[in-house]
């Protein structure tokens, strides 16, 4: 039977983490900087949220890629300026890929301990332990260690403190830092080597969690604007009620189902589907919602009109936070270049999966 | 959460393929014209029937087997990816439209021939004057002396009018009611003195549909669908409600699409452009948008729930991922969509431009979503 909707369980945890996302989510800059993110992360370590990828005793991910998305997908929605994407999924999945030692693993969990994973300069990849110049540290807040990969297998962490320099990107709730150092002599090596289907599986699954964020986004603001043009009255009407802002909405009411329901089967697929056909789902997912986010975004602060585009509105924190989104493990056009690549065979042009 | 099918469903799925590989009619696509494709289909619904693949979701009561609606949707996604002609559209709501509303002498008179294919069906619901606002329909529906009704006007986009043995149909019963009150739903024999089909050619040069001329058919009291006035609502909700599975076979129909174009930009060597393998990958991924949002309205309606206003959102994104595949098969064969060498492309064209008007247009499928699910304000003045 297709079950294509969140079992009970499943519907638990997202109204779990709801409420939780509610109270470490941001609505203004001003939320942002006073953020306590030590209490928030704290949270979600004793949630249980944080080691959903740790693996159990038979060697299962503890919490489903359906749960992660689930997680995603509610901080993306409340906009909360904590490292889940970053240290939560793709850095403790690549550390449980390659079998990192359980006391790391258990430090990861319970929040006492994160990663970040170095990005090519581009976002769309790990970096290259060899070629650290200009990699990104992705949601790096407070990772002591970066993770790269050597030889294209090994994986490796590098000390990013006095490595790797913040800086302040498009998105103001999740940290970036660039590696400046010089190549680390003392790069650490991780657990086992990664075969290809590790990495395709760590792939699929990152960039599902990614896209599941920006649909939490998504959503969040078109509910937000929409909420605002049932009171917004001009020309003695509520804005709501005029056919241009209604369509504006219903597309991108659209955009938002079509998105979550490719997120939501390519979230299925990184634990249950072969790693080729999870790849082309989570590809799938990242290429609709890389474009569609930023066009609801675009929406949204549209139909806000002017106050829509204050410093002090929540309307471009979502636009940021999906901006970023878009980027993290390939945008849009990358991500549809590995669907032709999937489906058309391999094309013209060397690029990485 | 769980894509794959039970190992019932599995199987299902596998002798189907087997009775497909060895029954689909190979020679529906090439048939030579309307005509032959009509009789291909009532043959085809024939045999669907004999194979005990039609109404498989109605009650046993009335001859079905009171199966899932998941087995309707592989159905339509089998046959949908098949040679054949697509599942006979409105077995499956004209059949609950009877089931539900119709009186214990509709339901022996006329669901055994609806299932089977012998009755072949048609609906006359838009009008001239009344499309995308059905309910301004005007054809109306007077009692004579006799207590028999008399019917007058002109219906349109009557979809094979010139096929069918009898229609549904909706004319207005009361002038004086508001307008979606004042419509009954009626089982007619299209062969009745006084009605008249006559084909509409559409863009494509193909008689795909009809308008149908009502000129005082008496219509016997007794062939009134559910009560006086109740006509809007049956034809609302029985709608509605069979939408979901039909809509996986128009996806299997647009993946063997897609797959065609692919062999096509392939034959063109067109494969290893950058740009029409992102175009290609794109019109895949606004498949599998469609694909899984249809999915999930069918999950809903496997756990019960009702089908809403939701719906609208598949509607929209089959419009758009139709349209673009075809603005991409133009794009792809060039000049020869224009000249004549690549007629197929440019039918197909034509086909996919209405499919954003017919069952409610796109525009009032986004009146529907922004009044019903996001409780956006009508003005009163829409009302």
């Amino acid at each position: 039977m297709v079950l294509a909707l969140l079992n009970d369980e499943q519907q638990m945890l997202r109204e779990m983490m709801g409420s939780l996302a509610g109270s470490v989510g941001a609505g203004n800059p001003r939320d942002i900087a006073e953020s306590d993110r030590g209490k928030g992360w704290a949270a979600l370590a004793e949630a249980g949220m944080l080691g959903l990828r740790v693996r159990d005793g038979s060697g299962a991910p503890t919490g489903s890629g359906v749960d992660a998305m689930i997680v995603a997908e509610a901080l993306g929605g409340a906009l909360a300026p904590l490292p889940y994407l970053g240290s939560a999924v793709l850095a403790t999945e690549l550390l449980a890929l390659a079998g990192a030692p359980a006391d790391l693993l258990q430090r990861a969990a319970d929040g006492a301990e994160r990663h970040a994973v170095l990005l090519t300069r581009d976002l769309s990849g790990i970096a290259a332990a060899d070629d650290l110049g200009g990699a990104i540290a992705f949601d790096s807040w407070g990772a002591a260690h970066g993770l790269a990969l050597a030889d294209g297998r090994r994986l490796v962490r590098v000390p990013l403190d006095g490595a790797a320099k913040r800086r302040p990107g498009a998105d103001l709730t999740r940290e970036l830092a660039r590696f400046t150092g010089p190549a680390p002599a003392d790069a650490e090596e991780i657990g086992r080597p990664l075969d290809p289907a590790d990495l395709d599986c760590w792939r699929a699954l990152g960039l599902t969690v990614v896209a599941a964020d920006a649909v939490g986004a998504m959503r969040a603001a078109l509910d937000g604007v929409v909420a605002y043009s049932k009171e917004r009255v001009a020309y003695g009407q509520q804005i709501g009620s005029f056919q241009a802002i209604q369509h504006m909405c219903a597309d991108a009411l659209v955009h938002c189902e079509a998105a979550s329901a490719c997120v939501s089967y390519a979230a299925w697929a990184a634990d249950e589907a072969e790693p080729a056909d999870a790849l082309l789902a989570a590809h799938t997912a990242k290429a609709y919602t890389a474009s569609a986010a930023l066009d609801v975004a675009e929406t949204v602060m549209q139909v806000y009109g002017g106050i829509g585009h204050t410093w002090e509105h929540v309307a471009h924190l979502y636009a940021r936070r999906v901006l970023l989104d878009r980027q993290v493990l390939g945008d849009a056009g990358h991500s549809l270049r590995r669907v032709a690549d999937l489906r058309l065979g391999e094309g013209p042009g060397p690029e990485e999966g | 959460m769980d894509f794959r099918d039970t190992p019932e469903e599995a199987a299902f799925r596998a002798r189907l393929r087997d009775w497909l590989a060895a029954n689909a009619p190979a020679d529906y696509d090439a048939a030579a014209d309307h005509d032959a494709k009509a009789a291909i289909r009532r043959r085809w619904h024939r045999g669907l029937y004999d194979a005990g693949y039609m109404g498989m979701a109605w009650p046993r009561e009335y001859g079905g087997q009171d199966l899932s609606p998941v087995y309707d949707a592989i159905l339509n996604e089998e046959v949908g990816a098949s040679d054949g002609p697509p599942v006979p559209g409105q077995v499956n709501y004209l059949g609950r439209a009877i089931y539900t509303y119709g009186s214990e002498e509709h339901k022996r008179r006329f669901l055994p021939s609806l299932l089977s294919g012998e009755i072949q069906w048609c609906q006359g619901f838009s009008e001239p004057g009344a499309g995308s606002d059905l309910a301004a329909l005007q054809t109306r529906a007077e009692r004579n002396a006799s207590g028999d009704y008399v019917v007058n006007g002109q219906k349109m986009w009557t979809s094979g009018g010139q096929y069918s043995d009898w229609c549904l149909l909706l004319a207005r019963t009361d002038p004086d009611a508001p307008k979606h009150k004042g419509i009954s739903a009626f089982l007619v024999d299209m062969k009745s003195p006084g009605i008249t089909p006559r084909p509409i050619v559409l863009a494509d040069g193909e008689p795909e549909t009809s308008e149908v001329f009502w000129d005082d058919v008496v219509i016997p009291a007794d062939q009134m669908l559910g009560r006086p006035g109740q006509g809007w609502h049956i034809a609302m909700t029985t709608v509605t409600y069979e939408r979901g599975p039909a809509d996986v076979g128009m996806i299997s129909n647009y993946r063997k699409t897609l797959r065609a174009i692919e062999e096509t930009a392939a034959a063109r060597g067109l494969t290893a452009r950058p740009e029409v393998r992102e175009r290609l990958a794109r019109a895949y991924v606004l498949g599998e948008a469609l694909r899984l949002n249809v999915a999930q309205q069918l999950s809903l309606r496997v756990s019960g729930r009702e089908p809403g206003p939701e719906g609208s959102v598949g509607k929209l994104l089959w419009s758009r991922a139709e349209q673009s595949l075809y603005h991409l098969a133009l794009d792809l064969v060039g000049a020869d969509a224009v000249t004549g060498a690549a007629p197929d492309v440019l039918a197909g064209y034509f086909r996919s431009r209405p499919i954003s008007v017919y069952g409610g247009s796109s525009q009032i499928q986004r009146n529907l979503l922004a009044w019903h699910i996001l409780s956006m304000p009508r003005k009163p003045s829409s009302r």
